[in-house]
């Protein structure tokens, strides 16, 4: 069987995984859904997501050190940042430590489903 | 009215001598109202827009966006007080309030207003589900589709329930109580018998006690005192998605004098010993209790049941439940006698599947619920039901299916007259699964021919399926089928009427944040806007699939991707943060202030967020209007006659870009040295060459109304004359008022390039003649306007439409369109004598702006 692409989310407000996690598992994914960046950062050290959507502020742990992160022990994770304080420096800097793109919230399903799918290319792209 | 005007002119006067603000202050901070309130305006569509389910939306974007509307909201409050000399400085108070319930809801408090004691099923709407409790919210939804009549009904609501225990001092004392038990050896049942006792004996409040009576009254007009009633719990959380249903007592077939002890009963009933220790079970914690009572006239039914949307037992199949008896519903209800048993499809055209008649030997039927009576010999082996009233209970049962997203029980009856009746809803306990779509599902959809996909944006999550109903013109609209997927070119308004009875709604023109989007997601249609091709694709008749999840257009009906919606996936309004939304939009949105002549027309009339804004910038025109109103005060400030050979006096006001350059000197202007964009194009209607003809009817009508034509139009043109007009120029913006005749016109509009600046508020009023006729005007003005794209309201002589967020090129038109009117309506109330000329004239000035008769209802291209 073919390897399904792996997705975490992360977000302190669970409203995001919840809405986001029988999405993407609609589209194909395999998706695991963290509220706080401690055991995301945990699971991230056992193993490496696809694609990983993270909220950039958050409480201990925010957007940007996991960015770091998950890109220190995995760089062909595809990282997808989402926050409510949609800002270009933010955007830049994210994308110049590595983010594959960078989402506003609130956004709108179809917009971050169209994202996921982009960054699902990429990853089949390095594995060829 | 000629001493109105003089009296308003000597109110300018002493306002000129009042103050000495510059006038151009007073414009500049009238401007920020208009740039505030339209900000407002758009996040209230943009929050409201959340409601779509489409969107991903936390904790954080609700506080920001409220916060941002309240910013918004104050500073037109602050602007709007310097216009008006601070007379309404009550409006900081109003706003407080609401502020106050704002932060109460985002602290997690359900906040109930106390003038909201008890609510009649059209007073409550889609955020007050926890003032009313399930069982009476249910019902008022349903009282909001098509073919489905609900008994008249109000709720005693939550705020009413405090009231009760606040005056008989309960609450600490049931709170003693509860926390008592387990001590001592006292059990629940003691503990509840104790509570029930002190809520048995206490007094209800006599202003309670009075609104009660009145509201007996008005959902039982006439004789109140002979009628029965039932009265019934309404708990919040019950026959909801936590189910207390069956814990709590009701009471039927109550007559008029026992109204009041039977308040007492159900709130007593809810401390009943199973209910206490089912939710000691669920932890709910006891500050929380609350309950909500229900009251409705009895139903004589002459048969009556129960139905389930889905066999409980075999959900795949397709097939609906109903239950049938002779008499009152209880029998089927109790299921303790034997009844009639139908089987139905659940698919047009609703066939019986299976019938079971049972040997049906007892009824109940008023006015004795208490007792069974035998059922006559010639009855007992009849079927209750005809095969037709078969399919009216299942078309109905699943409308309201449609609308709840969840497989529903419904109780029934049918009355003597054969009028059907919804007597209870609420979901059906089928236990509902978190699952995705499975893959034998997606296999299934993978096979299907997708007709569109992507195609625009989604205004309303969900799936609905149905033929395609293209609506293109009054006739299409008129027979718009139940259950039809309805397709439209445009988004506009006047669909409103049908949407509750379509299972989805596909445009290739609108916006999620329209009025029309606003209305698909009160029903819970799913709806696609902005698909661009739907109309040229989707062919009348042909069955579709609508996705409005994925966004897709499947041909043919997927029954599994209908079943999922009901069975499967807990629906987006579930989230906490949904209902949040919903509760403080409730604060924020709702337009309660209409009408500008009532007596509640005032700071302390407005609900809501919206209301403030609507009154800021009603009072804040008509106050610029006024200081604006004598001439040479103009003229002082700049204020230039526009040069015409139609019959106005206009005075206009440039506050920057409104007008060529080059006419500083003059105290005059030419049509053509107009720049602003909203004055160009509503001068292209009303200064146009048909617009003002003395012969306000075309030629072929001339003949039957010359004589009056004749007299009338000399008469008009002196009157016009007369009109004291004022337009305030900016270069995006207009604000007109007219006194063209005996009416009043108010233009208040933003055109620009950026559809989500532009809005459009026009407002007419008055007329010479009786108010019938003033009236039959304005409905040949609303109906003219509501079929051009605008949202309207009327009462009386009074008109109002509204658009927000056109385009240019369709702002343009809204306002030529309007420039025509104004000049077409001026003398119209004179000549509508019956009602049959509101026709009448609805053709001739479609006709006059070229614009087809029956629809669809836009300028032709190349007008221009």
């Amino acid at each position: 069987m073919k390897h399904k692409t792996t997705i975490c989310i992360l977000d302190d407000e669970p409203i995001v995984g919840d809405r986001l996690k029988p999405e993407l598992e609609d589209d194909g994914y395999e998706v695991e859904v963290f509220t706080d960046s401690a055991s995301a950062v945990r699971r991230v050290g056992e193993t490496c997501f696809d694609i990983v959507i993270t909220d950039l502020k958050m409480q201990g742990v925010d957007g940007m050190e996991f960015l770091d992160k998950v890109k220190e022990r995995c760089p062909n994770s595809q990282v997808i940042m989402i926050t409510g304080y949609a800002t270009i420096e933010t955007a830049r800097e994210s994308f110049v430590r590595g983010a594959y793109d960078f989402i506003a919230k609130p956004f709108r399903i179809g917009e971050i489903r169209d994202v996921v799918k982009k960054a699902r290319r990429r990853v089949q792209k390095q594995q060829a | 009215m000629s001493g109105h005007i003089s009296e308003r002119l000597k109110k300018a006067i002493r306002w000129r001598k009042q103050r000495t603000v510059p006038l151009n202050d007073l414009f500049v901070r009238f401007q920020q109202i208009l740039e505030q309130n339209n900000t407002a305006l758009q996040l209230i569509a943009d929050m409201e827009d959340k409601l779509g389910g489409e969107y991903v939306f936390d904790r954080k974007y609700l506080e920001d966006a409220v916060a941002n509307i309240q910013e918004a909201v104050m500073r037109s409050a602050v602007n709007f007080n310097f216009i008006c000399d601070n007379k309404h400085l009550d409006i900081y108070g109003v706003v407080e309030e609401l502020n106050k319930q704002l932060k109460q809801e985002l602290a997690g408090q359900i906040v109930i207003p106390s003038h909201e004691v008890i609510l009649t099923f059209g007073e409550i709407t889609a955020a007050m589900k926890e003032a009313v409790g399930n069982k009476a919210y249910n019902l008022s939804r349903v009282t909001t589709l098509p073919n489905a009549d609900v008994p008249a009904g109000f709720a005693v609501t939550i705020a009413g329930f405090r009231k009760y225990l606040a005056y008989n001092n309960l609450f600490d004392r049931i709170e003693g109580l509860l926390d008592s038990t387990g001590k001592d050896g006292r059990t629940v049942e003691a503990v509840s018998q104790s509570i029930r006792l002190l809520i048995l004996g206490g007094d209800i409040p006599p202003d309670l006690r009075r609104d009660i009576l009145r509201a007996v009254e008005k959902i039982c007009p006439g004789n109140p005192e002979a009628a029965f009633f039932s009265v019934r719990s309404s708990a919040v959380g019950e026959d909801g998605e936590m189910s207390f249903a069956g814990l709590h007592d009701s009471f039927l077939n109550v007559p008029f004098r026992e109204l009041l002890a039977s308040f007492k009963k159900v709130v007593a009933g809810l401390y009943n010993p199973a209910g206490l220790e089912y939710r000691a079970r669920r932890q709910v914690p006891h500050t929380d209790l609350a309950m909500a009572v229900l009251y409705q006239p009895m139903v004589a039914c002459r048969v009556a049941g129960v139905a389930y949307t889905i066999d409980p037992n075999a959900p795949s199949e397709e097939a609906s439940l109903i239950g049938a008896g002779w008499g009152l519903g209880k029998v089927v209800v109790e299921g303790r006698a034997a009844v009639d048993t139908y089987r139905v499809s659940r698919y047009p055209p609703y066939a019986v599947i299976e019938s079971r008649i049972g040997e049906k030997q007892w009824m109940v039927v008023l006015p004795d619920s208490a007792r069974s009576v035998e059922v006559p010999p010639e009855l007992r082996r009849q079927p209750c039901l005809t095969p037709e009233e078969v399919v009216r209970i299942e078309e109905t049962v699943l409308t309201v299916e449609r609308f709840f997203k969840r497989p529903m029980d419904i109780e029934w009856g049918l009355d003597a007259e054969g009028r059907m009746w919804i007597l209870q809803a609420r979901p059906l306990g089928i236990a509902r699964g978190s699952r995705g779509r499975s893959p034998e599902l997606k296999a299934v959809m993978e096979r299907q021919t997708v007709l569109m996909e992507n195609q625009g944006v989604i205004a309303y999550r969900g799936i609905g399926a149905g033929p395609v109903w293209p609506v293109d013109d009054d006739e299409s609209l008129d027979r718009f089928p139940s259950g039809a997927v309805l397709v439209s070119r445009f988004a506009i308004p006047l669909l409103a009427r049908v949407i509750p009875r379509a299972s989805a709604v596909i445009t290739d023109v609108g916006s999620p944040t329209g009025h029309m989007a606003t209305v698909a997601r009160e029903f819970r249609v799913p709806t696609i806007v902005d698909a661009g091709v739907a109309t040229e694709i989707l062919k009348a008749g042909q069955q579709v699939t609508v996705d409005a999840e994925r966004n897709v257009v499947y041909e043919g009906r997927i029954d599994g991707l209908l079943h999922h919606q009901l069975l499967e996936r807990a629906s987006f309004e579930t989230t906490y943060e949904f209902q949040l939304l919903r509760r403080l939009l409730r604060r924020i949105a709702p337009l309660t202030l209409i009408d500008p002549e009532s007596p509640e027309f005032t700071a302390q009339g407005c609900r809501s967020f919206h209301d403030v804004l609507r009154f800021i910038h009603e009072k804040s025109t008509l106050t610029l209007a006024q200081i604006a109103e004598d001439p040479g005060f103009l003229r002082a400030h700049g204020g230039k006659r526009l040069k015409t050979e139609v019959p106005l006096n206009l005075i206009l006001i440039d506050i920057g870009g409104g007008l060529d350059e080059g006419v500083q000197k003059a105290g005059w202007v030419l049509p053509e040295q107009i720049r602003s964009q909203p004055m160009k194009a509503l001068w292209e209607g009303l200064g146009g060459p048909d617009t003002w003809s003395t012969r306000p009817i075309a030629a072929d009508f001339k003949g039957l109304m010359s004589s009056i034509t004749r007299t009338q139009s000399a008469a008009i043109a002196g009157q016009s004359l007369a009109g004291l007009n004022v337009a305030v120029l900016g270069s995006n913006y207009l604000n007109l008022s007219l006194r063209v005749g005996y009416h009043f016109t108010v233009v208040d509009a933003c055109l620009g390039p950026q559809p989500e600046k532009n809005s459009i508020f026009f407002r007419f009023l008055g007329g010479a003649t009786d108010i019938t006729r003033r009236s039959r005007r304005a409905a040949l003005l609303l109906s003219i306007l509501e079929k051009i794209g605008f949202k309207v309201e009327g009462k009386g002589d009074l008109v109002i439409a509204r658009s927000t967020n056109s385009t240019l090129e369709q702002g343009w038109d809204y306002l030529y369109l309007i420039g025509r009117l104004i000049g077409f309506a001026r003398q119209l109330d004179i000549l509508m004598t019956d009602d049959t000329s509101v026709n009448l004239y609805f053709e001739r000035f479609m006709a006059a702006c070229h614009m087809c008769p029956g629809g669809p209802y836009i300028l032709k291209e190349g007008r221009r």
